[in-house]
C-alpha cells in the first residue's frame, strides 16, 4: 500500500505546486501551500506505518507540521490583510517589489 | 506494485483519494473563491479520513479540528476582508501556465518514477495500539518535549505577530 | 698590449650614452646637446683610433668576449664584441664619419628647433651601427641591424610635418623589412645547420672555410647565403630593394651623408664581408652576389644621368658605388669591396656634407636653379671638386685606387662585369661632371644671389678634413702596395693588378668628365641631343626606370587589394560574428531582464524548472 499513498502524496504536492505559482489570489496560493503541506504530512504518516521502521514518530512529525501550518496559515493572511489596505489588492502579479 | 488485492483498506483508500483529487482539482479549477476553499475543505476531509485508514486516528482528529475548521475559516475570512472589489476575470497569462503546469507534470513524473523504481523492503506495518492519542501523548511528553515546548512558544509568537500584524494598518 | 682592444665594447657605449643624456635633457639646452653629442662621438672616434693603431701590428689576434645571454638546456646564446682588422677599419669609417657629421650638423641645423633630438637620434644611429659593427654573433648583429634600421627610419622622417619625409621614412623602413626578413630566414637556417647551432663569426668561419667538409650541404650553403644576400639587397640599396634609398634623401642633409657614408647602406656590405666564408663556399650565391652587383651599379649610374635634384643624384651614385662593392665581394675579392667602402665613405660623405653646404646657401635641391656657385662658395666647391673626381676614378684620389682594385679583380674573374663595371665608371664620371659644372660653373640661375655666401666654419672644416682623406685614403691598397688586403684577409688574397684595367679605368673616366665638360661646361655639344635622340630613354631615366610605378602597380596595389578583402572579412564576418553575439546577448540580456518582473510566482517558476534541470542532470547520468 505504500507506493499508493506515496503517488497519492506526489499528486497532491504537484497540483498545489501549480496552484501556487499560477493563481492570482494570495489567498488561494495560501491555500496551495497549504495543500502541499498535507500532501507531505500524508508522507510522514504513511511512512509512520509503512515504513521500514514503523514507529508513532511520523505522527508526531505531522502534528508538528500542522501547528507550524496553522501558524503559517495565521500570519499570511494577517499579512494578506495589511497588504491588502496598504495597496488595496490581493492579486500576487500587482506586487512587484523585489524587482528593484 | 499496484497489484493489491481489493479488500476494505483499498475501498476506503480509493474513495478518500477520489475526494482528494477532485477536491484539489476543483480547487485549482473554479472561478469563485469561496468555492475554491470549500473544496479545499473537502480535500482536507479526505486527508483524515486516509489518516484514519493509517491508524492515526489522533492525526485525523487534529487535521480536521486544525485545517477543515480552523484554516479554511481563517482563509474564508481572510477572502471576506480582502475581497471587497468583487473577483475580476484573471488576465490570461498562457506562456506563464503552460511552463507551470509542465513543470508540475515533469516533477510528479520524477517523483512516480522515483516511486516505481524504489524496492521498498515488506516490513511489518505499525500494529494499531489501542489508544493512539494516549501513545502520541506519552511521547510528546517523554522524548519529544523540548520540541513540543519550542512550538508552543512559535505558535504564541505567530498569533501575537498576527494580530500586531493586522491590526497595525487600521491606526 | 692589447688593453684598448679588450675595452673595445666601450665605443658603442659613448654615443649610447650620449643618446641618453640627450633624451634625458630635453629641448632647451641646444648648445650643451651639440656638445655632448660631438663630445660621444669624438670619444668613441678617439677609442676606435687606439684600437685601430693597435690592429695595425701584424702579431695582434682578434679578440673576443662576451657573457652568457640565454641559457636553453645545452644551448648557451652569448653576447660578446669581436674585434678584427675588418672591425676596427669599420670602426674608423663609422666613428670618424659620424663625428665631422656632428661637427657639420651643429651649423646645418642651427636653426632647427628640435636639434638634441636630431643629436640624440644620431648618436644613437651611431651606438647601432658601432654595436653591429662590434657583434660577435649573429643574432646580436641582427639586433642592431634592425637597431639601424630604426634608427634611420626616425631620422628619415626627422621633418615629420613634411608628408613626403613621412612617406619616405615609411618607405625606408618597409622596403628595408623585406630584406630584414630574408636575413632572418638566413640565420635561422643557419641556426639550426650549425654544428652545435653556434652563430658566432669565428665558428661561422672555421665551418665554411674548410671548403665543404660536409657539415653543410652545398644546397644549405647556397640558400643560407642567397638569403643572407636579401638582407644586404634591402639594407645596401641594390636591385629590386633600392627605391627607399633616394626617398631617404627627405631626411636632413647631414643624415643622408651618415646613411650613405657610414652606417645605414654600409651595414650591408659589412655584413657581406664577415659572413663571406659562406658566400665563398657557394659559387652560385658569389654569382648571384656578383650579377646583382653588377646591374645595380649600371642602372644607377644610368638613372642618376637624368636626375635634377642635387641629393637624388648623389643617392643613385651611391647605390651604384654600392653595386660596385657588392660585385666586388661577389667576385671573390673582400678586399676590393671594403677598401671601396672605406674610400667611398669619405668622398660621398664629403659630396653630401658639400651639398648639404649648397643647399644651405641656395635653399633648392634643384640644380637647374644653382649654377655659377664657384666663385661664392670656394671651400665647397672645391672641395666638393674633389670628391666628384674621387668618385668618378681620376688618379691620384682615393676612388681611383679602390674603383681599379674592383676593376682588375673583375677583368680577371669576369670579363663581362669588368665591361659592365667600365660603363658604370663611364657614367660616373659623366654625371659627376655635369653635376658639378651644372652647379659651381656657367651662368647663376639663383634666384636671390647676393644671400649666397659660404657656410660657416662647423661646416667647412669636416669638408676639409674629408677632402684630405679622399685624396690620401687611397694609398693603402695600390696595385704595387697590398697593404690593406693581406691586412684584411692576414695574406690570403692575391692582389689583382693590371696594367689594362688602370688605362682603361683612367681612360673611361676621364672620357666621361671630357663629354660632360663638352655637354655642360663649354656648350659644344647640345645639352639636349641626347635626349632629343632617344625621347623615351631619357624619359626612362627621369623616372627611374619606372621602378615605383611599378612596384605601386604590381605590389602596392595588390597587397592594397588583399588588405581590403581581409579588412572587409573582418569588417562582414567577424566584426558580423562579434555583432552577432553582442546582439543576441543584449536580447537575451533585455529577455530576462524582462522576466525579472519582480513577479513572485515567476520566481518560484523559474526556481522549479532550475530544480527540474539540477535532477535531470543528476538522475540523467544514470542513463547514458
Amino acid at each position: 500500500m505504500l507506493p499508493s499513498y506515496l503517488t497519492m502524496a506526489a499528486i497532491l504536492f504537484c497540483i498545489g505546486l501549480y496552484g501556487a505559482l499560477v493563481k492570482r489570489n494570495a489567498v488561494i496560493v495560501l491555500l496551495s501551500i497549504e495543500l502541499m503541506l498535507n500532501a507531505v504530512n500524508l508522507n510522514l504518516v504513511a511512512f509512520s506505518k509503512y515504513g521500514v521502521v514503523p514507529s508513532l514518530t511520523g505522527q508526531i512529525f505531522a502534528l508538528f507540521t500542522i501547528t507550524v501550518a496553522a501558524a503559517e496559515a495565521a500570519v499570511g493572511v494577517a499579512v494578506l490583510i495589511a497588504l491588502f489596505r496598504a495597496r488595496g489588492t490581493v492579486n500576487v502579479d500587482e506586487f512587484d517589489e523585489m524587482r528593484r | 506494485m499496484f497489484n493489491i488485492d481489493f479488500n476494505g483498506e483499498f475501498a476506503a483508500f480509493f474513495i478518500f483519494s477520489a475526494i482528494m483529487i477532485i477536491g484539489a482539482v476543483l480547487m485549482v479549477s473554479l472561478q469563485k473563491v469561496v468555492h475554491m476553499v470549500i473544496s479545499m475543505a473537502g480535500v482536507f476531509l479526505g486527508l483524515a479520513g486516509m489518516f484514519v485508514l493509517l491508524d492515526a486516528e489522533f492525526v485525523a482528529f487534529v487535521q480536521v479540528l486544525i485545517y477543515a475548521g480552523a484554516v479554511s475559516i481563517l482563509m474564508i475570512f481572510g477572502i471576506m476582508m480582502t475581497n471587497h472589489r468583487g473577483a475580476k476575470a484573471d488576465p490570461v497569462k498562457p506562456l506563464h501556465e503552460t511552463l507551470a503546469a509542465i513543470a508540475a507534470l515533469c516533477l510528479f513524473g520524477i517523483l512516480f518514477y522515483a516511486i516505481r523504481t524504489t524496492d521498498f523492503p515488506d516490513a511489518q506495518p505499525l500494529q494499531a495500539v489501542e489508544d493512539n492519542t494516549s501513545s502520541i501523548g506519552e511521547l510528546l511528553y517523554t522524548g519529544y518535549v523540548v520540541p513540543f515546548e519550542l512550538l508552543s512558544v512559535l505558535l504564541t509568537v505567530a498569533f501575537i505577530g498576527a494580530i500586531a500584524i493586522a491590526k497595525k494598518g487600521e491606526e | 698590449m692589447d688593453q684598448f682592444t679588450q675595452t673595445a665594447w666601450l665605443i658603442p657605449l659613448f654615443p649610447f650614452a650620449a643618446f641618453l643624456l640627450l633624451t634625458a635633457l630635453g629641448r632647451s639646452y641646444r648648445r650643451a646637446g651639440v656638445m655632448i653629442g660631438s663630445v660621444g662621438a669624438l670619444a668613441a672616434l678617439v677609442m676606435s683610433l687606439l684600437v685601430f693603431f693597435e690592429r695595425l701590428d701584424p702579431d695582434a689576434v682578434d679578440y673576443s668576449e662576451g657573457f652568457n645571454w640565454i641559457t636553453l638546456g645545452d644551448y648557451t646564446l652569448k653576447i660578446g664584441f669581436e674585434v678584427t682588422n675588418l672591425n676596427s677599419l669599420m670602426l674608423i669609417i663609422v666613428t670618424l664619419v659620424s663625428f665631422l657629421v656632428n661637427v657639420y650638423s651643429a651649423g646645418y641645423m642651427k636653426k632647427d628647433e628640435r636639434i638634441t633630438v636630431f643629436y640624440g637620434y644620431v648618436a644613437l644611429f651611431t651606438f647601432a651601427m658601432l654595436g653591429l659593427v662590434l657583434s660577435d654573433n649573429m643574432l646580436v648583429f641582427y639586433i642592431f641591424w634592425e637597431l639601424v634600421g630604426v634608427c634611420s627610419f626616425l631620422l628619415v622622417g626627422f621633418w615629420y610635418a613634411k608628408p613626403a619625409a613621412r612617406a619616405a621614412a615609411k618607405k625606408a623602413f618597409i622596403v628595408t623589412r623585406i630584406g630584414d626578413a630574408g636575413l632572418l630566414l638566413g640565420i635561422i637556417v643557419l641556426f639550426w645547420y650549425m654544428p652545435g647551432h653556434a652563430l658566432d663569426f669565428s665558428s661561422i668561419h672555421n665551418v665554411f672555410s674548410e671548403g665543404q667538409s660536409g657539415a653543410i650541404t652545398m644546397s644549405i650553403t647556397t640558400s643560407i647565403a642567397l638569403l643572407l644576400f636579401m638582407g644586404v639587397i634591402g639594407k645596401s640599396g641594390q636591385f629590386p630593394l633600392h627605391v627607399w634609398l633616394p626617398d631617404a634623401m627627405e631626411g636632413p642633409t647631414p643624415i643622408s651623408a651618415l646613411i650613405h657614408a657610414a652606417t645605414m647602406v654600409a651595414a650591408g656590405v659589412f655584413l657581406l664581408a664577415r659572413t663571406f666564408d659562406i658566400f665563398e663556399a657557394s659559387a652560385a650565391a658569389m654569382h648571384t652576389v656578383a650579377y646583382f652587383g653588377g646591374f645595380t651599379a649600371i642602372f644607377a649610374a644610368m638613372v642618376a644621368l637624368a636626375q635634377n635634384d642635387i641629393k637624388r643624384i648623389l643617392a643613385y651614385s651611391t647605390i651604384s658605388q654600392l653595386g660596385y662593392m657588392v660585385m666586388a665581394m661577389g667576385l671573390g675579392s673582400m678586399t676590393g669591396g671594403i677598401f671601396h667602402l672605406f674610400t667611398h665613405a669619405f668622398f660621398k660623405a664629403l659630396l653630401f656634407l658639400a651639398a648639404g653646404s649648397v643647399i644651405h646657401a641656395v635653399h633648392t635641391q634643384n640644380i637647374h636653379e644653382m649654377g655659377g656657385l664657384g666663385s661664392k662658395m670656394r671651400i665647397t666647391a672645391w672641395t666638393f671638386g674633389i670628391g666628384a673626381l674621387s668618385l668618378s676614378g681620376i688618379p691620384p684620389f682615393s676612388g681611383f685606387w679602390s674603383k681599379d682594385a674592383i676593376l682588375a679583380s673583375a677583368l680577371d674573374e669576369n670579363p663581362f662585369l669588368f665591361v659592365v663595371g667600365l660603363a658604370a665608371a663611364f657614367c660616373t664620371a659623366l654625371y659627376m661632371s655635369r653635376l658639378f659644372f651644372i652647379v659651381f660653373m656657367g651662368k647663376s640661375s639663383v634666384r636671390q644671389p647676393r644671400e649666397v655666401r659660404e657656410s660657416s666654419k662647423s661646416m667647412t672644416i669636416p669638408l676639409l678634413v674629408l677632402a684630405v682623406l679622399s685624396v690620401g685614403a687611397g694609398f693603402v691598397e695600390t696595385p704595387w702596395n697590398g697593404w690593406l688586403g693581406s691586412w684584411l684577409t692576414g695574406g690570403g688574397e692575391e692582389v689583382h693588378a693590371s696594367a689594362a684595367a688602370i688605362i682603361a679605368s683612367i681612360a673611361v673616366g676621364v672620357l666621361g668628365i671630357y663629354v660632360g665638360w663638352l655637354m655642360y661646361g663649354k656648350g659644344s655639344i647640345e645639352r639636349g641631343a641626347a635626349a632629343a635622340k632617344a625621347p623615351w630613354l631619357a624619359n626612362l631615366l627621369e623616372r627611374q626606370y619606372y621602378i615605383n610605378e611599378f612596384y605601386d602597380l604590381v605590389i602596392v596595389r595588390s597587397v592594397r587589394g588583399i588588405g581590403k578583402s581581409l579588412a572587409a572579412f573582418d569588417e562582414y564576418v567577424i566584426g558580423g560574428a562579434v555583432r552577432f553575439f553582442g546582439f543576441a546577448t543584449v536580447t537575451g540580456g533585455r529577455m530576462l531582464t524582462r522576466m525579472n518582473n519582480g513577479q513572485t510566482q515567476v520566481f518560484g517558476l523559474t526556481a522549479v524548472i532550475g530544480l527540474l534541470v539540477i535532477i535531470a542532470v543528476i538522475v540523467g547520468r544514470r542513463f547514458w
